[in-house]
């Protein structure tokens, strides 16, 4: 190296003290990067071309994979499009038993998101802390559906199981301990004078890129912009449901955090109302609850379990083409589903926020600091696997 | 090489010698006891994430199940750690990545293979781009479930101790 090129190429990953799975290869000059770009791809495991050859309730699992932090997302946004090409609404229960799932996975997807920034920016505590308040919310769901992370709650028609008894009683003991926690995490870690040194006014977006970027979800009303698709293209129980859409100014990395934490709170006051109004009644498509045998239909009343019935596992969508989008924890899931009438879909598209948002690496490095590039990479809740699918 | 000692003299390779009866000793009960209950109880995993069932590797690593109690300490260089954790599907583009970092570690090193697709490809088994860790690695411990909950994880180490301390997994020789 000559001492006119000034500027180094630095590889850093895929094995690196974040959270992994990529590669980010920076030119950097001193201490400034000059061009950082994302390596992505090393998790590419062919979800869409799986999907070809997958029957249609076996897809339930294999599109959630892709974000286990997120699952409920991307299977209500499944879901919801093989429902569009089926023809059925689902029981207005289970429309609020989705959305009741659908924000406890946002909370704690979002407490997943603002503990790897944390360690990732040096602070064990926030790990620690957030992943240890991130638990009793994965209890909550775990009660209700039976699994921690993957929970193929939601199936065509309407949801697998009921409420259980009791249930609103834990959720409401939770809410209240997560209300009387969110005090704490601001006097050790959001007002910091560390936390706020790294954060505040690192890695800008502003509202005009955001929106020319294409960039999704807390990313995107961080820099002011108050899109979200629960208001946008309502859908399950949200229409009947009173929340505000949370924006801020700056659009900085400490905004983005600030976005989380605000929808955490947001989400509790959705959860409460939710448990408020859910009405009685079946929580699973008539139609479907037919076609179940007669003594299994009693143990289901009972026991509030759905038996799947026969038709489910052979289930032909008919020919057509559907789209369905969700506001999930990182930003808007989409899904496009081209059925040919056969057992599987012809072709299955999905479109995940981290993919949308891994431009951002790239626009807002430009010019940061080697020791900002943690603080922004955090700051993104940037998932791997889902981007790469 | 000949050395001369207070009026005897010995033939042979004395640092050789040295090596040989060190690696004895080192094997012998007493010492090999305690050397792997040394390694058994310091086994620092490289910070390697894979796939998603990193997110349950986390989770494990958090207060609630708190793996650090049995001295598994998640770090970052591979030059200083001894154990590579497969956090579930290795892609093809991953793997090369894989054989990198564990050439990097120190001996004693052993590999833990998460979830079912580090055992066979899991649900992602008919896919065009997944290597099976057990293919190019030496795999000790597998962790079946899709993703594995953290006590499974906890299991998976405490198995990985006790495999050590029985004296199955690390010898040295000359
Ligand atoms: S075993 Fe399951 S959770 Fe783990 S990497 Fe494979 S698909 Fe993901």
């Amino acid at each position: 190296m000559s001492l006119e090129e000034r500027e180094l190429e630095v590889l850093i990953g895929p094995q690196h003290p974040a959270s992994g799975h990529m590669r980010l290869v920076a030119k950097i000059d001193g201490d400034i990067v000059v061009e950082l770009r994302p390596n992505i791809g090393y998790v590419h495991r062919s979800v869409e071309k799986l999907a070809e050859v997958k029957k249609y309730l076996q897809i339930i699992p294999l599109v959630e994979r892709p974000s286990l932090a997120d699952t409920t997302a991307n299977n209500l946004a499944y879901v919801m499009a093989v429902e569009k090409l089926l023809g059925i609404e689902p029981p207005p229960r289970a429309q609020y038993l989705r959305t009741l799932l659908a924000e406890i996975n946002r909370i704690h997807s979002h407490f997943y998101g603002m503990g790897i920034h944390g360690v990732m920016i040096g602070s064990s505590t926030a790990y620690m802390w957030c992943f240890g308040d991130r638990e009793p919310l994965i209890e909550l769901a775990q009660e209700l559906t039976g699994a921690r992370l993957t929970y193929s709650y939601i199936v065509p028609g309407g949801v697998r199981r009921d409420l259980p008894q009791g249930f609103e009683d834990k959720v409401e003991r939770v809410m209240r301990y997560l209300e009387n926690r969110m005090p704490d995490y601001f006097d050790i870690y959001f007002n910091n004078p560390v936390t706020r040194a790294r954060l505040e006014g690192v890695g800008v977006l502003t509202k005009e890129d955001a929106i020319k970027l294409g960039v999704t979800g807390p990313n995107l009303r961080a820099s002011g912009v108050p899109y979200d698709v629960r208001k946008a293209e309502p859908y399950a129980a949200y229409p009947e449901l009173d929340f505000d859409v949370i924006t801020e100014e700056a659009g900085d990395a400490f905004a983005r955090v600030m976005v989380r934490v605000r929808e955490i709170q947001e989400s509790i006051k959705i959860i409460r109302q939710v448990l408020k109004n859910i009405p009685d009644g079946p929580i699973l498509d008539e139609k479907y609850m037919k076609m179940i045998p007669p003594n299994l239909r009693k143990q289901v009343e009972e026991t509030g379990h759905i038996k799947f019935p026969g038709v489910f596992a052979n289930l032909r969508v008919p020919a057509g083409e559907a789209v369905a989008r969700v506001e999930g924890g990182r930003g808007e899931v989409v899904f496009h589903i081209i059925s040919d009438g056969k057992m599987s879909p012809y072709r299955m598209r999905m479109v995940t926020p981290s993919f949308r948002n891994v431009i951002l690496f790239e626009h807002l490095t430009k010019g940061a600091r080697v020791a900002d590039i943690p603080a922004i990479y955090g700051s993104l809740d940037y998932f791997p696997p889902e981007a790469d699918r | 090489m000949v050395c001369a000692l207070e009026g005897s003299m010995w033939v042979g390779n004395l640092e050789k010698a040295a090596r040989k009866a060190a690696a004895w000793l080192v094997n012998k009960t007493p010492i090999r006891s305690l050397r792997d209950w040394g390694i058994a109880f310091s086994l620092w995993p490289v910070h390697f994430t894979t796939a998603c069932c990193g997110a349950e590797f986390g989770a494990s690593a958090a207060p609630k199940f708190d793996t650090e109690r049995f001295g598994f300490l998640p770090f970052i260089a591979s030059r200083q750690c001894n154990v590579l954790f497969i956090e579930g599907t290795l892609s093809k583009k991953m793997a090369e990545a894989a054989i990198w970092v564990y050439e990097q570690m120190p001996d004693p090193k052993f590999v833990v293979a998460m979830g079912a697709c580090g055992i066979d490809g899991g649900i992602f088994w008919n896919s065009y781009n997944i290597v099976r860790p057990k293919d190019i690695l030496p795999v000790h411990v597998y962790i079946p479930g899709c993703p594995p909950r953290p006590e499974a994880v906890a299991q998976a180490i405490i198995m990985l101790q006790r495999k050590i301390r029985k004296g199955e997994l690390v010898t040295y020789e000359v």
